[in-house]
């Protein structure tokens, strides 16, 4: 077990960034798409790798697939306010209530499963990472979070400003094949609003939202105290 | 050969007063059926759960539950898991994946059996259970019948030698019911499997279970054959009105005889009794009704899509001021879309329709749903979206504008008159289904509707609970509001029904008294009805015929009347 | 369509991957419009008839995007065109941005054609080995988005048919989807308990767990798979041979006709155009079949 957890942090350490310098060497500058589209990939795979391992309750794993549901159900509600998508905060949620892990698993999920709907792409495992470390660090930071409303805040304009500025990071890696610096800034500068109204959605949401969940959760652990034995 | 014993089992929830469960003993034979029973809240789920261990709740426990003579604790996991099936209430809840063949192979991948075991156990239960068509489907296209089927035939394919059954049947139409019960009874006797069916509704269990458990307060009250327990349980005991007509007929009449458990052995059982005579109609021709119209539907056409057919075919009807009007009728006939269409949710595309003398269309910005109408969905669940039932009130008069001191007063007062002033502070999910459906009640009554709309509110409720919500609604109308009620309870709507009206086709037909309307139908009429329509044309409810029987006692006519 | 989507999805994953392999990484401008005619193509077969033009007009309007604002960013190249608050604006970067705009639009038509095919259940088989319990997660919450979507509807109707919150105003709409939204995640994190105790009821937990799946290797499944990886494998000889290699900058160099390279471009051209070579091929099987019978 303890070996195996080695492992998959040493594909995290070392595996990426020997990936990223072999692409970089073999390909030529031009191949940075490709090669952070492996990055991304790999980024996932410890994570997966640990949640497969842990012998985790059956309550988690529906948790988790219902949370994953509802940001899909979530993306679709509220079509009618542009930029206004619950995905981030229930990651973070998520994150927050059952930890970093299953965190990391709503984010990535989610944005497998929205795209079976949206279309899949290459942009899938960058969607998956980004979404994946928002609620990861949520479940690193759970006990400040938890405490404190206005650090939910500042995590929710962080969170919304990141997936931002990382998708469009990929965006620009894609088209131009390397890190066209004045490119990437041509596109934050003509999202800005998009990203504005979308990290503070998040602000909103995940102040709404997390009382509830918090309450929900207590309530079913005393509802239904099962005798679980696994 | 005993396949179930339970000594002294007796059951604790933490942070309880008393004991959900009490000193139960009992044993099951290998191949029985047994049906058990009792008021909700009688520890009958309570009991189903702790034979299957791995759904026992927490709490304290004392006694011997023994399965095929090792104790439960000593089971294995595998044999518990394999042998041991249980199937839930909810037909949607249960399924765990996305495409039915996955769900039918679910227990088996969790027994870890390899693909070719899984491959010919899901053909086998596929065909058995005659969802092959369906086996490539998204199980979430299943109608709730279909869905239900898939649970227990996904619990089938386990093998079980044990089946637990939590109200199966309490979310389907009754027709998907029937379905449903025929298919335990076909798998009881074709396969010799132990059920232990959990139900309220008995008219078509009850005769086909070869025990009947009896549960009242955590205690077993009676254990024995249906027949046994149909005489033994008093003519006074709450739980005579779940019981199947014929048996009601019999306590009633409190005649010395067998007692009678099917529609059949009923109507042998007044032969015996009553001399062979020409049913007459005796129903009162005329019927007394308010002149002013609340309810009306002119010819109204309805489709949901341009390519889809209509689902309302120049439908009419007409509800009177005050009256307590039930629409029957199959399922998915459109009944539901009739009431949305009234409600304002679905707009006809041709037609009138008329809501206190106005039509429709004048009623602007939800005018209609202030001081006019409401809608009881069928779900009650749908209507509560806060986590405390008073916040939910609030909330609603809070949105009209109400002061706040007239919100308090206003709630004190609709709580008062529904009974649920204890429920106020409660979480609505934690209610019953028969409180849930006096809340959702209670929060259309603050909307102070002149009309109320109700969708199928006696689903999954219980004798008791129903007759507790037709106390309510009789209030309701004795307060002047008129209730157009869409059901298949064809007993519930014999019993309170002004009028009853059969939906078929797109169209409402054959407005009519209960008396009368259920005497011309042959088929779609109360067990009660079909049981003494032969000597009592009108009688219709258990209660008409018992006065009928009565009245035929207390007259001796000839020489068929035997009164002992 | 359907021919080729029968394939095992193993082998349908290796194809996708072929392709987008060789589409993103090699520049040369035949292998980038061979890809893009492959992908329109496959998309032509697998959107019913009818139901592209908004599709037609989100791709061309992103392939303009993309190869007209490249001169902008880049000033790469020796032909300047002309210039731009003095930066030149160079011919190369034109050429190069068009090529690019190819690339971009033909990976995502691809992968159009890829989500088409490669449907859930698909997804969920192959990494479903790797991955069993999240695979597992992936199928109950595809399972739990049309029950939730249904729910959804049902409490948005109740709530409407009470009056609450809806006028036409973004606050009201705004309101009433949280309202609604904060109900539904209540709801479904406690019917999320029934879920869990139908699956212990069936055992769920038990050690040595195995997976069932309806899809199965055929021989045909075996030959879909050594042809891709045939052509694959000859499409990156060429291209690790140089027989393929095609500059932008500095300066756009001279397209590569030797035998050898048109050989790796015949190569890919096949790859790129199996689906439609296995779909037509199907119709004429069958055209015979019917008129055999």
């Amino acid at each position: 077990m303890k070996a195996k957890k080695w492992v998959s942090y040493g594909i995290f350490c070392l595996l990426i960034p020997a990936v990223v310098a072999g692409g970089a060497l073999l390909f030529e500058e031009k191949q940075y798409a490709w090669v952070s589209l492996c990055a991304a990939v790999l980024a996932c795979v410890p994570f997966f790798l640990h949640f497969e391992r842990k012998t985790g309750s059956t309550q988690t794993l529906i948790l988790v697939a219902a949370m994953v549901a509802l940001s899909v159900v979530g993306r679709i509600l509220f079509t009618p306010l542009p930029g206004f998508k619950p995905v981030t905060a229930l990651v973070v949620i998520t994150g927050m209530y059952f930890g970093g892990e299953a965190g990391f698993m709503t984010g990535a999920l989610s944005a497998v499963i929205s795209n079976f709907w949206f279309g899949q792409g290459p942009w899938t495992p960058f969607q998956m990472v980004s979404w994946g470390l928002i609620g990861f660090i949520a479940g690193l930071l759970a006990s400040p979070l938890r405490r404190s409303s206005i650090l939910l805040a500042v995590y929710g304009l962080f969170s919304g400003a990141l997936f931002s500025l990382l998708m469009d990071t990929w965006t620009v890696l894609w088209q131009d094949g390397y890190f066209n610096l004045s490119r990437y800034w041509g596109y934050v500068l003509s999202s800005l609003p998009w990203m504005a109204v979308y990290a503070l959605s998040n602000v909103i949401f995940l102040l709404l939202f997390t009382p509830l969940v918090g309450k929900v959760l207590e309530r079913i652990k005393t509802k239904y105290g099962l005798q679980g034995r696994r | 050969m005993e396949i179930l014993h339970l000594e002294n089992v007796s059951f604790r929830y933490p942070k309880a007063a008393v004991n959900a469960l009490d000193g139960v003993s009992f044993s099951v034979q290998s191949g029985e059926f047994v049906v058990v029973c009792g008021a909700s809240g009688c520890g009958k789920t309570t009991l189903l759960r702790l034979l299957k261990r791995a759904l026992a709740p927490a709490g304290e426990r004392s006694g011997e539950i023994c399965y095929r003579g090792t104790a439960q604790s000593a089971l294995p996991e595998r044999t518990e898991a394999g042998e041991i099936g249980y199937v839930l209430q909810n037909p949607d809840s249960q399924i765990v994946t996305d495409k039915v063949w996955h769900e039918l192979a679910f227990g088996l991948e969790n027994l870890g059996l390899p693909t070719e075991v899984i491959r010919r156990r899901v053909g086998e239960m596929a065909s058995y259970f005659g969802i092959q068509e369906l086996f490539r489907s998204d199980t979430d296209a299943l109608s709730g019948g279909q869905k239900q089927l898939l649970n227990l035939a996904s619990v089938m394919v386990m093998q079980p030698r044990l089946l637990l059954l939590d109200e199966p049947t309490g979310q389907l139409d009754p027709i998907a019911a029937s379905d449903f019960i025929a298919t335990l009874r076909k798998l009881n006797s074709e396969l010799g499997l132990t059920i232990l069916l959990v139900e309220h509704r008995l008219e078509e269990v009850f005769p086909i279970a070869d025990k009947v458990l009896l549960m009242d307060g955590g205690h077993v009250l009676l254990y024995d054959t249906p027949r046994a327990v149909g005489q033994k349980l008093g003519a006074e005991h709450p739980m005579q009105l779940s019981l199947p007509s014929a048996v009601r007929i019999y306590n009633a009449l409190g005649i010395d005889d067998v007692c009678p458990l099917t529609v059949r052995e009923g109507r042998d059982f007044l032969e015996r009794h009553f001399p062979p005579a020409e049913p007459t109609d005796d129903a009162d021709a005329s019927y007394a009704h308010n002149d002013e119209v609340a309810l009306e539907m002119k010819n109204v056409f309805f489709r949901y899509e341009r390519s889809l057919p209509d689902v309302l075919r120049g439908a009419s009807l007409c509800v009177y001021k005050g009256e307590f009007y039930c629409l029957l009728g199959g399922n998915g006939t459109g009944k539901t879309t009739t009431l949305n269409v009234l409600a304002g949710l679905n707009r006809a595309y041709r037609g009138k329709v008329r809501i206190a003398g106005r039509p429709i269309g004048d009623y602007k910005n939800g005018a209609l749903y202030r001081g006019n109408l409401a809608l009881l969905p069928q779900n009650p669940q749908t209507v509560f979206v806060r986590d405390c039932l008073r916040d939910d009130l609030v909330e609603l008069l809070e949105a009209q504008g109400v002061a706040k001191d007239e919100r308090e007063k206003r709630i004190a007062a609709v709580a008062e008159k529904l009974g649920i002033v204890p429920l106020l502070d409660k979480h609505p999910y934690d209610l019953s289904g028969g409180e849930q459906q006096k809340c959702a009640i209670a929060k259309m009554l603050l909307l102070e509707p002149k009309i109320l709309l109700l969708d199928e509110p006696t689903k999954g409720l219980d004798a008791h609970a129903k007759q507790v919500l037709r106390g309510v609604l009789q209030a309701l109308k004795a307060d002047g509001i008129t209730i157009l009620m869409v059901t298949h309870d064809v007993e519930f709507a014999a019993e309170n029904a002004d009028r009853c009206a059969l939906f078929f086709d797109g169209e409402v037909l054959s407005a009519d008294v209960p008396e009368r309307f259920f005497a011309e139908n042959n088929f779609y009429t109360t067990a009660a009805n079909r049981l003494a329509r032969s000597f009592w044309k009108n009688a219709v409810t258990c209660k008409q015929v018992v006065e009928y029987a009565r009245a035929a006692l207390r007259r001796p006519t000839g020489e068929g009347g035997e009164t002992e | 369509m359907k021919a080729f989507a029968n394939y095992h999805p193993a082998v349908l994953l290796l194809y996708f991957l072929s392709v987008l392999l060789v589409g993103m990484f090699i520049t040369n401008p035949v292998i980038q419009l061979t890809m893009l005619l492959g992908a329109v193509l496959f998309c032509i077969m697998c959107t019913p008839s009818g139901r592209s033009a908004g599709g037609i007009a989100f791709y061309v309007s992103m392939f303009l995007l993309v190869a007209v604002t490249n001169p902008l960013f880049s000033h790469n190249g020796v032909t300047p065109l002309f210039y731009l608050n003095g930066n030149p604006v160079t011919l190369e970067a034109f050429v190069y941005g068009a090529a690019i705009a190819v690339m971009v639009v033909g990976v995502m038509l691809w992968c159009r054609c890829y989500s088409a095919v490669m449907t859930s259940d698909k997804f969920l088989y192959l990494f479903g080995r790797a991955i069993p319990k999240l695979a597992l997660v992936l199928s109950m919450a595809l399972r739990f988005i049309p029950m939730f979507k249904r729910q959804l509807h049902k409490v948005s109707r109740a709530q409407k048919a009470m009056g609450l919150y809806s006028s036409k105003s973004l606050v009201d709409k705004f309101r009433s989807a949280l309202r609604v939204f904060l109900a539904m995640i209540s709801w479904s994190l406690e019917n999320a308990i029934d879920t869990s105790a139908s699956m212990k009821a069936r055992g769920y937990g038990l050690p040595g767990r195995t997976r069932f799946s309806l899809f199965r290797f055929r021989a045909a499944d075996g030959v879909l798979a050594a042809v891709s990886v045939l052509l694959l494998g000859l499409t990156l000889v060429g291209t690790a041979a140089g027989a393929t290699a095609f500059d932008y900058y500095p300066r756009i160099s001279e397209l590569p006709l030797t035998p050898f390279a048109v050989a790796v471009y015949a190569a890919f051209g096949v790859l790129s155009f199996l689906p439609f070579i296995i779909e037509i091929r199907e119709a004429f099987v069958w055209k015979y079949y019917i008129s055999k019978m």
